[in-house]
């Protein structure tokens, strides 16, 4: 490869391990994130049952912060637009802003780091690759800072590729984190009436909540199965024999499927159901909730101002 | 030529609350659901709808609450007849309580379930919010009025959805199998709520007994059609008309009885660990042969950190037939999975010796060779397109010969009576077949243990009659996971009593019987029934067994 335009930095194996372990920075949070996993598992014996007698928001949103008393409705567009704001960020540094807001947010829900962590360890794979891969295989423009790694002349680490994979890493992460206080801070069926609020076809909320209902419903009618297969000597191997008997299981579970969705909705109609949902004493908009959107609409606005403005006034 | 007892249809339509007349229906796929039904049903009528699996019972009760409408003949409440736009206002009236609860629970907390009808009745919120904090403490469930269904025990969820249908305060209650898989006290709350009932009330459920207490009109269908209708007592009283429509009960039970003490010192058959009370392991009655499975110090607790079982110690021998009793959640079903391997405890929480070795994490496979297991609902255990397939499974899997795995096929299905069935879809089966199918699918691995859970969960008096013959015929080692005391005393010789996932009784099944305090500890308040049971059999002229 011609790098003859580039400036050429040429590193040593230190230089190459600090590098890596800078962009490596997804990884570290996906390690945090399953030595924090098994610190739950392990002290999963000294919980206590909740008390279920008081309405609880969500299994990890019981709380009174800004985000938890938020009209769902007026937070969802509010944070649906900071994610959109976040995501046209074409910057390192605003990106990274942009993620210590987001940070922020979690932390000011007063909720468990554990779940954001997690979610961050799910994106850490396929941003890790992101952060190796573009720097790898972006083109070499002149006048371009490249890095040539020990033993790989001919794999430039573009350092442009590198900026670029970071606030792309950046964004995303700052995103993911930005759905702990969208949606974890109030309950599913809040949080859906908020969509519908917004637009989302009310039968389109009514099959996400029956969905999340019997999700769990057909996932132990499913352990069941699987569980009688195995007490009877099936162990799943790459063979017809054992593609036909996941068959049967997954037709036999099908028709059950479809057989149970009929009787719901036979106890359904008996209860006097009539196409809809009764409707629960909704959540009002108050002065509060709208002041909490235009703060955060502020937000995102000098984050984009700084991302767009702040470099044209500097250079 | 069968004898038929029904009452002479009633002129005016107006004094009666439903109203049958000439009512037909057929499925889509041509089966007959009803025949010429004829029937009245009057303000606070409490009727007990009674047949066998198939008889029509379920369709009937549909009609009632106007999820069919008629197809022949008519059928009216309160004078005008049910059509596709009264339905809407008949059902704000009609609770119907179908048999399984997970059908009824279909919102996001218990509140909300329970709050469906009143709103969708078009209540206050206020008057919704008094409804729903008062049905769900009169189930006992004020405390869990916010958890979600699917974290709910079977019993409970049960409760709830009862409340969920007395929350709409409802002029008639019909109700499908509402006790099935219910312990003692579980039931009586379903007894008490029924008893104070003061609507209409329509019952189907194969536990007669449990109708005896509750209803005083029996109406019994078969094949579609009311074959009688008089007292409940003229029902009980008429043994034959019972054997004639495979409902007859009186077959059965039973009776009960000491105090509970928790043996602080046990005995063990293989030395695995020492303890450090001097003197905790007990010397042991010498017995012939060793066990086949012995559990020492077993503690198992769910993922979600639920307690399972705790220190169970328990033997079980060769040709051993025991049950495992307790109310709902003392631990029996998991203590039966402990005992089948599926639920295995961390490290250092128990021993299990299969014949006095302890077991490896590899040997469970060969475990499952040896000990067989029949789930309480057959259907999860039920995958196969055809019978021979369904039975044919396990011993397939074994790698047998296909001579062997026909010769097993054959024995299995014969031993639990159901030869010519080979090609039969388990989907087209009835309750009481799929459980003997299930039974055979797993004798056909030939276990040295069997262990069932809840084997009578659903099934008519004709069922269990046949599945008690068939369990005691077989000449094995028999585990039953039971609240049926009547199947326990005709087929268990041990019988050990679980409370709060610790055994708390392992003796001999005739002093369980005799155990007359056993109910104060755990709820097995079986007095009830022993009393019905007393009436009957005096209505009969039969002398107490």
């Amino acid at each position: 490869m011609n790098f003859d335009q580039a400036h050429v930095i040429v590193l040593n194996g230190v230089q190459t391990m600090s590098l890596f372990s800078c962009l490596f920075l997804p990884f570290f949070c996906a390690l945090v994130a399953w030595l924090l996993k098994a610190e739950e598992s392990t002290s999963a014996g000294q919980k206590t049952e909740p008390d279920w007698s008081s309405p609880v928001l969500d299994r990890h949103g019981q709380g009174s912060s800004l985000f938890h008393t938020w009209a769902p409705s007026i937070k969802i567009a509010t944070l649906l637009i900071a994610a959109f704001v976040i995501v046209s960020l074409h910057t390192l540094a605003w990106a990274l802003t942009a993620l210590f807001c987001c940070a922020l947010c979690v932390e000011l829900t007063g909720m468990s780091w554990t779940r954001p962590l997690r979610r961050l360890a799910a994106l850490g794979g396929f941003l890790g690759m992101l952060v190796v891969i573009v720097p790898l295989t972006s083109p070499v423009q002149s006048g371009e800072t490249v890095l040539v790694l020990p033993g790989l002349p001919e794999w430039p680490y573009s350092l442009a590729g590198a900026h670029l994979a970071l606030t792309i890493v950046c964004k995303a992460m700052a995103v993911a984190l930005l759905m702990e206080p969208m949606l974890a801070t109030s309950s599913l069926p809040q949080t859906l009436q908020g969509f519908t609020d917004l637009g989302l076809p009310a039968s389109l909320n009514q099959m996400i909540l029956l969905c999340h209902r019997y999700i769990f419903v057909f996932q132990e009618e499913m352990r069941r199965m699987q569980r009688s297969m195995r007490v009877r000597g099936f162990v799943p191997r790459t063979n017809i024999a054992t593609l036909r008997t996941m068959g049967s299981g997954f037709g036999m579970l099908f028709i059950r499927s479809f057989e149970r969705t009929e009787r719901v909705y036979e106890a359904m109609l008996s209860r006097g159901y009539q196409g809809s949902f009764p409707a629960e004493v909704r959540q009002k908009i108050t002065n509060m909730d709208l002041v909490k959107g235009v703060l955060f609409i502020m937000i995102a606005a000098i984050l984009l101002a700084g991302d767009r403005l702040l470099p044209l006034i500097l250079f | 030529m069968h004898h038929m007892a029904v009452r002479p249809p009633v002129d005016d339509e107006r004094t009666t609350l439903f109203s049958l007349r000439q009512l037909a229906y057929t499925y889509p796929d041509g089966t007959p659901g009803l025949r010429s039904i004829d029937l009245d049903i009057f303000p606070g009528d409490r009727v007990a709808l009674v047949g066998q699996n198939g008889s029509g019972k379920s369709t009937l009760i549909r009609h009632l609450n106007g999820l069919f409408l008629a197809q022949a003949g008519r059928c009216s409440y309160q004078g005008e007849l049910i059509t596709e736009a009264m339905v809407q206002g008949l059902r704000q009236k009609v609770g119907i309580l179908f048999q399984d609860p997970d059908d009824h629970l279909f919102c996001n907390t218990l509140y909300d379930d329970v709050a469906f009808g009143p709103r969708n009745q078009g209540r206050r919120p206020e008057e919704v919010e008094r409804l729903v904090h008062h049905w769900l403490g009169e189930v006992e469930l004020d405390q869990v009025m916010y958890k979600p269904a699917h974290h709910l025990s079977y019993g409970q969820k049960k409760r709830a959805a009862l409340a969920a249908i007395l929350a709409m305060e409802p002029e008639v209650l019909i109700l499908d199998e509402p006790t099935a898989n219910l312990d003692p006290r579980q039931e009586a709350v379903f007894r008490r709520l029924l008893e104070q009932f003061t609507g209409a009330l329509i019952a189907i459920d194969h536990d007669l007994l449990f109708l005896y207490g509750l209803c005083e009109r029996a109406v019994v269908l078969a094949q579609g059609q009311v074959h009688h209708d008089y007292s409940f007592q003229q029902l009980a009283a008429e043994p034959q008309a019972l054997c004639e429509h495979g409902l007859d009960f009186t077959f059965r039970f039973t009776c009960c009885g000491q105090h509970y003490h928790h043996d602080q010192y046990h005995h063990h058959h293989h030395g695995t660990h020492e303890h450090e009370v001097a003197g905790a392991h007990l010397h042991g009655e010498s017995q012939q042969t060793d066990p086949i499975i012995e559990l020492q110090h077993y503690w198992y607790s769910y993922p979600d950190t639920t307690p399972g079982v705790s220190n169970i110690n328990l033997s079980l021998f060769p040709g051993d037939t025991l049950a495992l009793i307790g109310e709902n959640g003392a631990g029996k079903s998991t203590l039966a999975h402990c005992l089948l391997g599926l639920h295995r405890p961390e490290k250092n929480e128990g021993f299990y010796l299969l014949e006095g070795r302890p077991l490896a994490r590899q040997d469970y496979r060969q475990l499952w060779r040896r000990v067989g297991m029949v789930f309480q609902n057959a259907a999860d255990q039920l995958f196969s397109p055809s019978c021979r397939e369904e039975v044919a499974f396990g011993p397939e899997q074994l790698g047998l010969s296909k001579t062997e795995v026909r010769r097993r096929v054959e024995q299995a299905l014969e031993l639990v009576g159901l030869s010519g069935y080979a090609k039969r879809p388990p989907l087209h089966m009835s309750g009481g077949e799929r459980k003997r199918l299930a039974i055979a699918a797993t004798l056909s691995l030939e276990p040295e243990v069997l262990i069932l859970d809840e084997p009578t969960a659903s099934l008519d008096p004709r069922s269990e009659e046949l599945l008690l013959q068939i369990l005691a015929d077989l000449p094995i080692t028999k585990i039953l996971v039971t609240h049926d005391l009547f199947f326990v005393r005709q087929l268990c010789a041990r019988t050990v009593v679980l409370h709060q996932g610790r055994i708390i009784r392992d003796y001999a099944t005739h002093e369980f019987l005799a155990d007359e305090h056993l109910q104060v500890v755990n709820g097995l308040d079986y007095t009830y029934k022993n009393s019905c049971y007393q009436e009957i059999q005096a209505l009969q002229g039969i002398s107490l067994r």
